[in-house]
């Protein structure tokens, strides 16, 4: 049993062992170690895809097919995982990694419910991740989804339940279309496999079955957008974020949005190379979402609301970078998702330390804590540098990679148009850090102190991170340029 | 007119009646029937396909998980409808206004 076949085990392993020894121990005994327990399967599930990361380039394979323990003895192989999929599962395990350090501070009532629902989350993503075929796609995505209704109505209060409500009926629409897209491809393909999904099925004569492909596949891409929160499927995305805890926050924008909604459409995009409709609507969904997220994102008055629009406005970059249909484009999208992730979990924590320490969210009656809350500006700045995309941040290579893509794929205009709209960007941001934390500052505030604990580590982890990403960013480049991409 | 034709326009009748009450109602109770029923024309497809393209076995263990899942969502969404009733005593939507923006 190669090393990489124990790795993989653990993606699936890890998450139903912590639900099982959070639920056999007594809830008064855990009560202290119940995060700290779900922090170790987070940094596990980190490192163990980074591990297999390594293990697979270096062995020159595609992908690895696997089973479950019992079942790999008789040759089965119904899960594959490939270096995209590793990536994103690293990304999940950092995430959530940061979500549990902050849930230290934020959650005190219904911990043992928080790791509970996390362990159900993270086993719903790393399930999307490594399946073949799409309806246990479907299967998993659902897993994930029942886990953060749960969590977004956790503490039962009128805002919550609303966000949850609003979250969930959309959610079960985008279940609908996805589902009847599923059966219409299975009538016309006869299996939902990724081996025999091919771009065939939508070329030859224009007949009754070609047009249920074709409408399938407009299914799936609205049933996908709704579950990542592109304009205009956006309603129930603010609104869910902003009611649910910091730390669930955390989770819904960091990953949750990106692997249940933009992980599926780069599950067609992979299945469908060179289909001219598909990329069509992710351009021009890209675009849309980049223009009304930033737009909406600039008269918002809760720091917390500032970040979710800006959170839908960041996923058009994503779509755009897969809308290239390259390899370029498809590695650029990943690596906006990680910047990304990177800076809008900053500025979730953030949040969580302002509302702990302020009690208000509303940045109009913020102003000058810089000099209260040093850290936490710092890290708030660093991750608006690098969402605005200013060198040599994280966040400013990968919206480079992502131009490039679009610009060699000959969507010149589109390039174009995606760097003018990225000083929107930088000008919500720009409003929300005068308000927030320069200029003079508010009497109001002159007992505050700087947070501290985990909320303080996740800050300066998330910084030193994007800097020194952005810092050490030439090396992914040098290595695309050895691979003959740039 | 063959069966399936039949069905395919049975299923779709179903799912628009869903998508239109979804749309009339203001009850959270009838928006969750009003889902439900919709998923149902759904399952209804699934079996179709299975028929159409003679992969029946797969197609039944779809709609067996499809329906596992519906009971589970359903279950949740009825218990935040309640928890909502219990806050505001009537499940009218049009209370659903403290987030906006």
């Amino acid at each position: 049993m190669s090393a990489l076949a124990v790795i993989t085990q653990l993606f699936l392993a890890l998450p139903l062992l912590a639900l099982v020894v959070n639920n056999l121990v007594p809830r008064e005994t855990m009560r202290h170690t119940t995060i700290g327990m779900s922090a170790g399967v987070a940094t596990a599930q980190l490192l163990a895809a980074i591990i297999g990361f390594v293990l697979l380039s270096a062995s020159g394979e595609s992908s690895f097919r696997f089973a479950l323990a019992w079942d790999a003895a008789k040759g089965l192989g119904y899960f594959r995982v490939d270096l995209v999929t590793l990536f994103l599962l690293a990304c999940v395990g950092l995430v959530s990694l940061i979500a549990n350090l902050t849930a230290f501070t934020t959650i005190d009532d219904h911990r043992s419910s928080f790791t509970n629902l996390l362990m159900v989350m993270l086993l719903g993503m790393n399930g999307m991740l490594i399946v073949r075929d799409l309806f246990s796609l479907y299967v998993f995505m659902e897993v994930t989804g029942i886990a953060s209704f749960v969590m977004i109505g956790m503490y039962k209060s009128t805002r919550d339940l609303e966000g949850a409500f609003k979250y969930m009926v959309l959610s079960m629409l985008a279940t609908i279309f996805i589902l009847t897209g599923l059966s219409l491809l299975f009538i016309k393909a006869g299996s939902l496999s990724f081996d025999l999904l091919r771009p065939a099925l939508f070329e030859g004569v224009v007949d009754a079955k070609t047009l249920l492909s074709w409408v399938a596949l407009v299914l799936l891409v609205s049933g996908y957008a709704i579950k990542s929160g592109v304009v205009p499927f956006h309603s129930w995305l603010p609104d869910a974020y902003e009611s649910a805890d910091s730390a669930v926050s955390i989770m819904l924008s960091g990953i949750v949005t990106k692997i249940a909604g933009v992980y599926s459409m780069l599950v067609l995009v992979r299945l469908f190379p060179g289909n001219m409709a598909l990329r069509g609507t992710l351009l021009v969904l890209g675009l849309l979402t980049i223009i009304t997220g930033a737009l909406l994102a600039l008269q918002q008055q809760s720091f917390k609301r500032i970040a979710a629009y800006s959170s839908v406005s960041q996923m058009g970059y994503i779509l755009l970078g897969f809308a290239a249909d390259t390899r370029l484009g498809i590695i650029a999208g990943l690596l906006y998702l990680l910047t990304h992730a990177l800076a809008k979990t900053a500025l979730f924590t953030n949040a969580a330390a302002l509302e702990k320490r302020l009690g208000t969210l509303n940045v109009n009656e913020m102003g000058g804590l810089q000099a209260k809350m040093p850290v936490t500006a710092f890290s708030s700045v660093a991750a608006l540098l690098s969402i605005a995309g200013v060198p040599p941040l994280a966040g400013f290579w990968s919206k480079l990679l992502v131009l490039i893509a679009l610009w060699s794929a000959g969507l010149r205009g589109v390039a174009a148009a995606a760097l003018l709209l990225s000083i929107l960007s930088g000008a919500y941001f720009l409003r929300l850090q005068k308000k927030a934390f320069f200029g003079k500052l508010n009497p109001r505030w002159n007992s505050v102190v700087e947070i501290t604990g985990g909320i303080q580590v996740s800050e300066l982890l998330l910084s030193i991170a994007t800097i020194a990403i952005g810092l050490l960013f030439p090396l992914v480049l040098l290595y695309l340029q050895h691979a003959g991409l740039v | 007119m063959n069966v399936s034709t039949i069905m395919l326009i049975a299923g779709v009748v179903l799912i628009l009646t869903g998508c239109f009450e979804l749309i009339r109602t203001r009850n959270m109770l009838k928006i969750i029937i009003a889902l439900e029923l919709a998923i149902k024309a759904v399952s209804m497809f699934i079996t179709l396909g299975g028929w159409l393209n003679g992969n029946m076995p797969v197609a039944e263990s779809f709609v067996v998980s499809v329906i596992v899942i519906e009971v589970v969502v359903a279950t949740v969404l009825a218990g935040i409808a309640i928890s909502i009733f219990h806050k505001h005593g009537t499940m009218d939507i049009r209370n659903l206004r403290n987030l906006k923006g």
